[in-house]
């Protein structure tokens, strides 16, 4: 089997109070351009407005009338979302803005012109089953990881990053541009999916899939490796299938002839 | 008027001690003349008034508090023995949706005023209970089983305290202490049982003590004392007495007390079979 991980750029809605003139923003955008939402992934978010849930019911509705289709929503704790709403999202990261079509020239939209991008992953039962029973606890840790990282990456000019901390259980970092590299142990339990290298200064103990955005030269480099499942471009492989010689050892991981090699690093 | 240092007892995994080490580390400082408070956050399934030997004289408890039906005073219950040891006690006809974020966090700043010490007794787990429990420390005490499940399960918890408490959202950083209980040191000579240097390794956090399986144990739980009270000079008791030195800052290593084998015992050491 295969997974691959594939990104889209999400448009990110956040609702302002009063909701009546916010809508009616909306409508001109849709007027000026009826097929600005159609067929995009649109996001709610409402981190930090704490939202009561009769207001979201609301906002999900006018939205449903508008026919835009929300297909998750953030920054709210999944178990306060009501029977039939839209599943709590975690794990954004915030790209560069949409082009809205502007309804009038002086009336900018700066909230509804952000947005974030997304990395979808195929096969979402072969990732743990944590990270779909706490999606806000790991949005938290991963969004603030990177929150940090996007601030070096902006500064090195290129698409990799570091985190220079252990990755714990349940953790997850997720990176669909480029490298990534722990400074640090990775956890059992924990995982790192990068779309480029994966570099582990430390103990790779958890899950790590490099190359999901299809990249077969992505290779996953570890001082020891103890991994749970390594991956490249979805071609991966358990812990009960690895070469039992390299074992706590430092390995790198390679793709070749659509398989996996495992080298030892010396 | 003090300002007290907040410390929580967690692990994830439910049955590996923190009850006991709560309790344990509790008594101890009290021992050294510190004013300290024990809560206990497992709402529901409240054990630390059993283990502190405080159930009979529980009358209101943290619920009831946190919703502004009694002040604290009023809930917090003496220790027997100790006259500057407390307990909050948990309710147990409510669940730990009874605890509101804002009650907790005044509830805390408030025993803040009272005491040097306020040890919170985390439920497992890593919902509503145990997030609340840990929100408002200053410092953590993390105890795991020398076994993979619970160190996994530590090492989770240990990405919720980076993650999701006051002073992780302030970009601090908590202070960390790991605390191994039920140690077993035929066990771990036969090597049936995660080395102590494997656990740090894998959680990378201190080591603060660590506890050997004993009888003790169970035996201080029947009569209602935390073990550092029951028998002083129990192996049991010795690891928790080092370990709350350490938490207090003093630098001495860590030892595994054993459990003393008289003279026939070592005569007999595996010739029972």
């Amino acid at each position: 089997m295969k997974f691959k991980g594939k990104s889209f750029i999400a448009i990110v809605l956040a609702p302002e109070q009063p909701f009546d003139s916010w809508f009616s923003e909306l409508d001109r955008i849709i007027e000026r351009s009826p097929g600005f939402f159609i067929d995009r992934p649109i996001i709610l978010d409402v981190r930090g407005s704490n939202i009561p849930i009769e207001d979201l019911e609301r906002v999900l509705e006018g939205l449903g009338e508008r026919s835009i289709r929300v297909m998750g929503i953030d920054g709210i704790s999944g178990t306060r979302l009501k029977d039939g709403m839209p599943p709590s999202f975690g794990g954004g990261r915030l790209t560069a803005e949409v082009d809205v079509p502007e309804p009038d020239t002086q009336a900018g939209n700066p909230d509804k012109g952000t947005h974030k991008e997304i990395a979808t992953k195929n096969g979402k039962d072969a990732s743990s089953g944590e990270t779909d029973s706490a999606p806000e606890t790991n949005g938290h840790s991963f969004a603030k990881s990177l929150d940090e990282l996007e601030r070096e990456t902006a500064k090195q000019g290129d698409s990799s990053i570091v985190i220079s901390d252990h990755v714990r259980s349940g953790q997850s970092i997720l990176h669909p541009d480029g490298d990534v590299t722990v400074i640090g142990s990775v956890s059992s339990g924990a995982e790192i999916i990068a779309g480029g290298s994966i570099h582990i200064y430390g103990a790779l103990r958890g899950r790590a899939l490099a190359g999901v955005a299809g990249k077969d030269s992505a290779r996953i480099f570890c001082t020891k490796l103890d991994a749970e499942l390594v991956s490249i471009n979805g071609l991966y492989k358990v812990a009960d299938d690895f070469d039992g010689t390299l074992r706590n050892a430092p390995a790198q991981i390679r793709f070749e002839n659509e398989t996996l090699v495992f080298e030892g690093l010396n | 008027m003090s300002n007290a240092t907040v410390v929580v007892v967690t692990s994830g995994k439910g049955g590996v001690g923190k009850t006991t080490t709560t309790a344990a580390i509790a008594s101890a400082l009290a021992k050294e003349g510190y004013q300290v408070c024990a809560i206990d956050f497992d709402v529901g399934l409240r054990n630390l008034d059993l283990i502190m030997g405080a159930e009979r004289r529980v009358v209101f408890d943290l619920v009831n508090v946190v919703r502004g039906e009694a002040s604290i005073k009023q809930a917090l219950v003496r220790d027997k023995k100790l006259n500057n040891l407390y307990l909050l006690p948990a309710s147990q006809t409510r669940d730990k949706d009874a605890l509101t974020e804002e009650g907790v966090e005044a509830v805390i700043s408030e025993l803040r005023g009272y005491f040097d010490w306020v040890i919170c007794d985390s439920p497992a787990g890593i919902e509503r209970g145990a997030t609340l429990a840990m929100r408002h420390a200053d410092e953590a005490i993390i105890v795991s089983n020398p076994e993979v499940s619970s160190v996994r399960d530590c090492d989770r918890i240990i990405g919720l305290l980076d993650a999701k408490t006051k002073i992780a959202e302030d970009g601090g950083r908590m202070p960390k202490h790991l605390m191994i209980t039920r140690y077993d040191t035929d066990r771990a000579k036969t090597g049936d049982m995660l080395a102590t240097d494997d656990v740090v390794d894998i959680l990378s956090v201190p080591l603060i003590g660590v506890v050997p399986e004993s009888k003790d144990v169970l035996k201080a739980s029947n009569v209602g004392l935390p073990v550092t009270l029951s028998d002083e000079n129990s192996p049991p008791a010795k690891a928790y007495q080092e370990a709350t030195r350490r938490l207090l800052g003093e630098n001495i290593p860590v030892t595994i007390p054993e459990e003393k084998k008289s003279l026939f015992g070592k005569l007999f050491k595996g010739r029972a079979a």
